[in-house]
C-alpha cells in the first residue's frame, strides 16, 4: 500500500473535469476485423479529475500547495471526501444512484484512491490573488 | 454649486502648464477577477488590476506640444527618462501622476490649425487625486 496524505481541502473549484477511467483489459483485433475483448479485472480504474480554482486567495492556494507537499507529490494517495470539491455544482450526477454510491465525483465509492497525476500549476493573477489548475488520477491501491 | 467647463482646464507636465490646450480626457478601468464556482448561480468578482489612460489634444502654437511630442518623436530610444508627471486639472480640482506617451500624432491640414494630439497611460497609482 502506498503511502497515504491527507484529504484535499474543502476549497469549491471554477470548473471541473471528470475521464471515467475504464476497466482493464485488451483489445485484439484479427485480420478478418472480428475484434476480441479479454477483461482482467473487475474494478475500473485511472479516473481523472481535472480541477482548476481560479482567483483564489493567497491561503487557498497555499493549502493546495501544502497538500501536495504533505502527499509526497505524484507518489501518495489520498481521499476526496464529500466537500465542496465534489458535491458542488451538481447534485444530480454526484447523487445518482445508478452506481450505488452517492458521489460519482469521488474515487474511494469505486475503490479507488486519488493521487497528483502531475505536479499542479499555479499562477499569480493579482497581490493576494493566484489561479491553480491541479489533474487527479484515481488509482487501485490494495 | 459649480459646473466646470473646458475653461478650467489645464494639463501640466513636471509641473510645467502646457499652453494651447485643446481637449484632454481620462479613463480609468479596473479588471473583474471571475471567482465564480460550481456552486454558484451568479457570476462573482473581486477587483483587478487598475489601467488609467488619458489623452490630449493641443494646437500647435510656437512650440507648446513640443516638450510632449520629445518625448516619443525624437531619434533616440525611448527610455525611462521620458516618464512624465501629468496632471489633469480643473479649477482647484486635479488627477495627477507619473506617464507614458504611448502615442504622439500630428495633424496638419490644409484650412485647419496644426495640432498634436498624444496619448498616455499612467504607471503606478496615481501621485494625487482631489475631485
Amino acid at each position: 500500500m502506498s503511502f497515504t496524505g491527507p484529504s484535499f481541502p474543502n476549497i469549491a473549484p471554477s470548473s471541473r473535469s471528470l475521464s471515467a477511467g475504464d476497466f482493464p483489459g485488451t483489445t485484439f483485433k484479427a485480420q478478418d476485423g472480428v475484434e476480441v475483448r479479454v477483461q482482467y479485472g473487475n474494478q475500473r480504474a485511472n479516473t481523472e479529475l481535472s480541477l482548476s480554482f481560479d482567483n483564489i486567495t493567497d491561503a487557498n492556494a497555499a493549502l493546495i500547495y501544502d497538500h501536495y507537499t504533505n502527499c509526497r507529490g505524484t507518489l501518495g494517495i489520498f481521499d476526496v471526501p464529500n466537500n465542496s470539491l465534489t458535491q458542488s455544482g451538481n447534485p444530480g450526477f454526484h447523487a445518482g444512484t445508478g452506481s450505488g454510491t452517492t458521489n460519482r465525483f469521488s474515487a474511494t465509492p469505486f475503490g479507488m484512491r486519488y493521487r497528483y497525476a502531475e505536479p499542479p500549476q499555479f499562477n499569480s493573477v493579482k497581490p493576494g490573488r493566484m489561479s491553480v489548475i491541479i489533474k487527479l488520477v484515481g488509482v487501485l491501491d490494495k | 454649486m459649480t459646473y466646470y467647463s473646458g475653461k478650467d482646464g489645464v494639463l501640466t507636465y513636471n509641473s510645467t502648464q502646457v499652453a494651447k490646450v485643446s481637449n484632454w480626457s481620462i479613463s480609468s478601468t479596473v479588471d473583474a477577477l471571475d471567482t465564480t464556482v460550481l456552486t454558484d448561480s451568479d457570476r462573482n468578482f473581486v477587483p483587478g488590476i487598475r489601467t488609467i489612460t488619458g489623452s490630449a489634444t493641443v494646437f500647435y502654437y510656437d512650440s507648446a506640444p513640443v516638450p510632449l511630442l520629445q518625448r516619443v518623436v525624437k531619434t533616440t530610444a525611448v527610455t525611462e527618462s521620458d516618464i512624465l508627471t501629468i496632471k489633469l486639472g480643473w479649477d482647484t480640482k486635479y488627477i495627477q501622476g507619473n506617464c507614458i506617451i504611448t502615442s504622439a500624432e500630428l495633424n496638419c491640414s490644409v484650412g485647419e490649425v496644426m495640432q498634436a494630439s498624444i496619448q498616455f497611460q499612467f504607471t503606478g497609482t496615481p501621485t494625487g487625486v482631489v475631485l
